[in-house]
């Protein structure tokens, strides 16, 4: 088995994060003792509130691993580790920065121009700054090489854009994307050639947004169309051409953290409750196999922080986690429902059939976005040599 | 130490080359030739201090000695010796046997341990009642008995435990390993009293050792199974190129991963002396248990008929998966603990208690 791909070495214990972690627990209790948010499942998908992302950015808790000049913090990946963790166990409510914090920021900072660093990275750090991922089409899901989105230049050197894009998480309330377009037409010889990735400022001309309403009703996702839309030339990120390399580099940021598998967690804090309040061994003993699962995940996933700050960039290990966590999340559903008599509901009188109906009503998205969980064992078995 | 720890490894692994796992039954209940080469290359006293008769070294260089073993089926008990019985003998301030005669563990809640009358102090005590599910049950010299304490005191008591003169009953786990009973009929042993959370922690150790040796045989049983896809052809390709096969094997090394990262934590606890280590163990014990249901299921399920027989090596591993999880405390078990452990600090005290434990 060529087992280095997957394996990573323990991550040692870094001051630092304790530190922050402590600094950002006084900082939730705060908020929520003040009445600024309530806890919800999956709140980095729907709790969007720009004025928390703000509060955020203020305490140095956006960008706190990029360099100081791009309004960064120079921070480590463990201590953004143990920010992240803190938010999502707490439910608060980060959906509005996540993306721009998470993905979009970091690849700017890799393959932006030094005007779009300058321009956008600070904004993003302050909690200003909202991003979508423009990947998915219509036609396009898993097989992302097929989009059709479409950029051709002008004769001006502009980039005129034609097409769609869907499930594109709270775009109405985001400034920019980073879109995956066709800038040369499809070759059936080498399918991953010809794509290239625009930032674009979602406030042009052409731009409509429509509402795609998920299963609780919530609108968090979206179609965002292109009509003709005129992106300014110097708004092309990184190489033309090199999209489908960018696009998989900015997969491993979006594949590697804790909301994949905290994203159920407030559930687990609900039932914790309920557990502790009656006592019951099976409620207790489904409390501790749910414990030991999430202890494995958060020891391969500090795993993953800590190769990130030496540099690495740890695709196949960071699908794999993805795998067993986004599972875990839906998961956590069935086995607290096993051992409660308590319906799930919005409308629930009680807290725990609240979280459930939540939970489940969320559940079919954990282990399809950001990659089917069906792609990511395909990558699992790259790395164990069988492809 | 990785260096040290590669030689243990290599070391280990030159001892079990050219000899394959032993089928155990009533006749053959270990590997005797195997633990006395292991004993004449000091490895049956790694990890114990050199004072004490052992080998010297870290517990990272026994745990290394036990994964190994435990990877290529060894019928030996040293997981019992080296992560269980002499360290918590030693901890006791009890002295250790020598280290070339085996000595096992055993969770003995049935056995009454009384403070002897016989004059020779109070390091002397009288065991009498039924150890049942003794690993290596009369294959072991000495055991390591964790005995209940007398009525009205606390705590436990661990006694060391003189086994050549007992008789052992023949019951063997799934894998053939023999997991007999003891009677213990006023046997004289010299022991001591623990406070409940010293014999906790012992009883964490054992959990952690069978969690170590499940963490290897769960990595090996997904390396055979990996090149066992790889090699066997049908349809005029090899198995690993069917996609159905590919997500299996991707969801095998996927629980795998996690074992290996949450044992590897709890081996930490244990090094650093964390008074969470009962805490940290169930929760490797109770993984490590959820992964063989889908791992030993898999795996042979890719190897088809073939390693449904005796003939094919799969079995030494999956049959000690199966009763490993049993032993030192199912899931069942481990799960109430951690569960009941993680809200020590109240109803909304779960996130702090589990980000404490690392």
């Amino acid at each position: 088995m060529s087992s280095d791909a997957l394996t990573l070495a323990p991550a040692p214990r870094s001051e630092a994060a304790e530190q922050v972690r402590v600094e950002v627990r006084e900082f939730l209790a705060a908020e929520r003792a003040a009445g600024t948010f309530t806890t919800h499942v999956d709140t980095w998908l729907s709790g969007v509130d720009p004025a928390f992302s703000r509060k955020l950015g203020e305490r140095g808790w956006l960008g706190m691993t990029w360099p100081k000049e791009y309004g960064g913090h120079e921070r480590t990946a463990m201590e953004r580790y143990a920010v992240t963790e803190e938010l999502l166990a707490a439910g608060a409510p980060v959906a509005a920065h996540w993306i721009a914090d998470r993905q979009s920021g970091p690849n700017l900072l890799r393959y932006g121009t030094e005007a779009q660093r300058r321009e956008i990275l600070p904004k993003i750090a302050a909690g200003e700054c909202f991003f979508v991922i423009g990947m998915s089409e219509p036609d396009s899901g898993s097989d992302l090489a097929s989009i059709r989105t479409r950029a051709t230049r002008d004769a001006n050197g502009d980039w005129v854009v034609s097409g769609a894009k869907v499930w594109t998480s709270n775009a109405h309330h985001s400034h920019y994307g980073i879109v995956l377009v066709r800038t040369s037409p499809a070759d059936p010889a080498n399918r991953h050639a010809g794509l290239s990735q625009l930032l674009v400022d979602l406030s042009l001309p052409g731009i409509s947004i429509n509402p795609i309403r998920i299963l609780d009703g919530g609108h968090h996702f979206n179609e965002v169309v292109f009509d003709d839309v005129v992106v300014p030339g110097d708004m092309l990120l990184g190489e033309e051409g090199a999209g489908w390399h960018q696009v998989t580099a900015e997969l491993a940021f979006e594949r590697s953290g804790p909301e994949r598998f905290l994203s159920t967690y407030p559930l687990i804090a609900e039932f914790g409750r309920r557990a502790a309040a009656t006592g019951d061994p099976a409620q207790l003993a489904t409390l501790g196999r749910l414990s030991a699962r999430l202890l494995a995940l958060r020891q391969l996933s500090l795993r993953i922080a800590a190769a990130l700050d030496r540099g690495e960039l740890p695709n196949i290990a960071a699908a794999l986690v993805k795998d067993v966590g986004t599972t875990f999340e839906a998961d956590v559903v069935d086995e607290v429902r096993r051992v409660v008599d308590v319906p799930a509901s919005l409308d629930s009188p009680d807290p725990l059939g609240r979280a459930l109906a939540e939970a489940q009503l969320h559940a079919p998205g954990y282990t399809l976005r950001g990659g089917t969980n069906e792609i990511l064992r395909g990558i699992v078995a790259r790395g164990l040599g069988l492809r | 130490m990785a260096s040290d720890q590669d030689l243990v490894v290599e070391t280990v692994r030159d001892i079990l080359s050219g000899a394959e796992p032993l089928l155990l039954d009533a006749e053959r209940r270990w590997d005797e030739r195997l633990w006395t080469a292991l004993a004449e290359a000091g490895l049956t006293g790694v990890g114990v201090p050199e004072e004490a008769g052992g080998s010297g070294g870290e517990l990272a260089d026994a745990v290394a000695v036990v994964r190994t073993l435990a990877a290529g089926a060894g019928a030996v008990p040293v997981a019992e010796q080296l992560l269980v019985a002499a360290p918590a003998l030693l901890a006791a301030d009890l002295d250790l046997p020598a280290p070339d005669e085996p000595l096992t563990f055993a969770v003995a809640d049935a056995v009454t341990a009384k403070p002897s009358d016989d004059g020779d102090g109070p390091g002397r005590w009288t065991l009498s009642g039924t150890a049942t599910d003794v690993p290596w049950a009369g294959v072991a010299r000495h055991v390591a008995v964790l005995a209940a304490a007398p009525a009205g005191i606390e705590g436990s008591v661990l006694a060391l435990v003189d086994a050549s003169g007992l008789e052992a009953t023949s019951a063997a786990n799934l894998a053939g390993e023999p997991r007999g009973s003891l009677v213990l009929d006023g046997v004289a042993a010299s022991g001591a009293l623990l406070r409940p959370e010293q014999a906790a922690a012992v009883r964490a150790r054992y959990a952690l050792a069978r969690s170590v040796q499940l963490a290897a045989a769960l990595e090996q049983v997904l390396a055979w199974t990996v090149q066992y896809a790889g090699e066997r052809q049908q349809f005029g390709r090899p198995l690993a190129k069917f996609q159905a096969i590919q997500m299996e094997l991707a969801e095998m090394a996927g629980e795998v991963t996690a074992v290996t990262a949450i044992v590897d934590a709890a081996v930490q606890g244990l090094e650093r002396g964390s008074s969470e280590l009962p805490l940290l163990a169930a929760a490797a014990k109770v993984r490590a248990g959820a992964a063989v249901e889908v791992v030993a299921r898999l795996a042979h399920q890719v190897h088809g008929a073939i390693g449904f027989t005796q003939e094919y090596r799969l079995h030494h591993l999956t049959r000690r998966c199966w009763s490993w999880r049993d032993e030192a405390g199912n899931e069942a078990t481990w799960s109430r603990f951690l569960g009941a452990g993680v809200l020590a600090d109240g109803p909304d005290g779960l996130w702090g208690a589990l980000t404490r434990l690392g």
